[in-house]
């Protein structure tokens, strides 16, 4: 569930984080345990178990580029990561995590997530589109599309879809 | 607002649900003509999509392909393929098994056509706009979605046109076009946005370079990699399915572009992207000496018929390095057939290339061919991402198919691959 803020620590990334790094292909089960244990594996084996849920991914540019394999999005759910911030996101990577109701923001201005610190307690509102950091004024984020909106807060892309056989499908913007 | 298109704007348009709605979002619920969906991805939306209930709009419309675990290597990859196939039975679609990749088995089929509207549970879904079809990968979620309703939501791309002028020279192809895009564009270069090919090249580029550039494109993170389909694009559909397509939707001549680029092909070289990302790219000669271990000719990126003839010219008489293991997958059973009557597989074996059945093999880590710490591997395929074919300290180079027959033949990568002298 998104609740309308998301409250965690903050998790420091570059840019061009692929999916490859995010969840290694060997990883790619039907086992949620396995699943959940590949995040990161081999880009740095510590940040895994370190989780906690609520945690928020701050990323670079094209966050999540490469492969469609929504295991990468599984497994950061599975750990529990809240939100994730970044520059921009690559596309399926975008789609991937909003269809799951997992809110991927950008940032309106995209040197201020250097004022971000690694480990840090941060919050996002959702609604106002911006992050409150200790010690400082709040960070502004581009508020999202309704249409995007709308997908978190049916809690995901399926839980839209109205009855089956509904040939137009369901209306997910407003 | 200007009411000359794009190509994909005039596609979208074509199969949106709703009217433009009047606050100006960019996002559009839209009508599919053709789902594609493989083994790996469709496995993570059976249970949901049985959870639900939930059954496939229109089956005869759905392609789904046994590619990546094929066939099956591990217990679990069985297990998966066979709940994969299961799915597909009780759903009434037919599951083309291990008859190649899922996206060379889409542009083998007559639903991928110019104008189509394409959604695929895997990026490289992007090699049906060499067709002009707006084709695009999506994870399972998504694909769930489509196959209940036959509908799914995009957001409005920009689009970028990429003009060829010029003659392609014959030691290059589809692969180094697009290597050299990536180049100048970046990795997100063309991030959410169509990359839309205006052929204007003479003579005009092939059909297959066309798959290898629009397969690639979204590596520059585009939505679309779309051909202008034109006289190239007739003849292979006609040849296809016996008859012309009936739609041949151009971009209006004056639409808006975000960005227009005129790319003269007459002075592209050999290139290959270095580890670990295929936007690393640079020219064969300015490789250091670099010996190779596996060299691996296949993928739904360059494992086409005319791949493997240009490896097999290279190595033909020749040996393939007694260090080097080489790997040969036709990216389909049917492009398969025709390199055997051809006699190119023929000569690959000679050379002492290893030909397995036509699948994804090596390329995502995930079936036979995989790299180990040592490895340096140079590929055909479309990502050299850290540990993706494999060990987290393996090294992989991505080139076109006669560099990765001549690195075969030497044991190495270096700046002298394509002097005369070099084999």
């Amino acid at each position: 569930m998104t609740g309308p803020h998301v409250e965690g620590r903050a998790w420091l990334f570059g840019g061009d984080l692929n999916t490859d790094v995010i969840h290694p292909p060997e990883y790619f089960s039907l086992n949620p345990t396995r699943v959940r244990a590949g995040l990161f594996k081999k880009y740095d084996p510590t940040i895994q178990p370190a989780l906690r849920p609520g945690d928020v991914l701050v990323g670079g540019s094209n966050f999540g580029c490469g492969s469609s394999r929504e295991t990468s999005i599984r497994s950061l759910l599975l750990n529990g990561i809240g939100a994730i911030l970044a520059v921009d996101f690559a596309r399926i990577f975008f789609r991937n995590a909003t269809n799951s109701g997992l809110p991927c923001l950008t940032f309106a201005a995209p040197e201020e997530r250097h004022k971000i610190v690694a480990g840090t307690l941060i919050t996002v509102d959702l609604d106002a589109a911006a992050v409150r950091i200790p010690g400082s004024g709040p960070i502004g984020l581009t508020p999202p599309d309704a249409f995007i909106r709308d997908i978190w807060a049916a809690g995901g892309l399926l839980n839209t879809l109205q009855a089956r056989g509904d040939e137009e499908g369901p209306r997910a913007g407003a | 607002m200007s009411a000359a298109l794009t190509l994909s704007d005039k596609i979208i348009a074509a199969h949106a649900i709703d009217p433009p709605s009047d606050d100006g979002s960019p996002f559009r619920r839209v009508r599919v003509d053709a789902v594609l969906g493989h083994d790996a991805t469709i496995a993570l939306l059976i249970d949901e999509f049985d959870r639900r209930e939930l059954a496939i709009w229109d089956p005869s419309r759905v392609l789904f392909t046994n590619d990546h675990f094929s066939p099956p290597s591990t217990v679990e990859a069985a297990e998966i393929s066979n709940a994969f196939r299961a799915f597909a039975r009780r759903h009434g679609v037919n599951v083309m098994l291990d008859r190649g990749i899922c996206h060379q088995l889409l542009v083998e089929h007559q639903l991928c056509r110019p104008g189509a509207l394409i959604v695929g549970a895997d990026s490289h879904t992007t090699t049906g706009g060499a067709l002009g079809a707006c084709a695009t990968g999506m994870g399972s979620t998504d694909v769930l979605y489509t196959l209940a309703t036959g509908t799914t939501w995009l957001r409005r791309p920009e689009t970028i046109r990429v003009r060829f002028v010029g003659t392609l020279p014959a030691g290059c192809s589809g692969r180094d076009v697009v290597l050299s895009l990536l180049s100048c564009l970046g990795e997100s270069g063309a991030q959410y946005r169509t990359l839309e090919f205006l052929d204007h090249a003479e003579p005009r580029l092939r059909q297959h370079d066309r798959f290898a550039i629009s397969n690639m494109a979204v590596e520059l993170g585009a939505k679309f990699g779309l051909f202008v389909p034109d006289e190239i694009t007739l003849q292979y559909c006609t040849q296809r399915d016996g008859r012309p397509p009936e739609d041949m939707t151009l971009p209006d001549p004056d639409a808006t572009y975000a960005q227009e680029i005129e790319f003269d092909l007459t002075s592209l070289a050999p290139l290959i992207a270095r580890p670990w990302t295929p936007g690393n790219v640079v020219p064969i000669s300015a490789l250091q000496r670099q010996a190779i271990t596996v060299a691996f000719l296949g993928s739904c990126s360059n494992g086409r018929l005319e791949d493997l003839r240009d490896a097999a010219e290279e190595v033909a008489g020749r040996t393939v390095h007694p260090d080097v293991r080489f790997i040969v997958i036709p990216a389909s059973q049917a492009i398969f057939s025709e390199a055997l009557r051809a006699g190119y597989v023929q000569t690959l074996v000679d050379a002492g290339a290893v030909v397995n059945q036509s699948s994804c093999g090596p390329c995502g880590g995930i079936d036979k061919g995989v790299l180990g710490a040592t490895d340096v591997c140079v590929s055909t395929s479309n990502r050299n991402f850290r540990g993706r074919m494999g060990h987290w300290d393996s090294r992989t180079y991505l080139a076109g198919a006669r560099t990765v027959a001549r690195a075969a033949l030497l044991g190495y990568l270096g700046p002298d691959l394509f002097e005369e002298q070099t084999l």
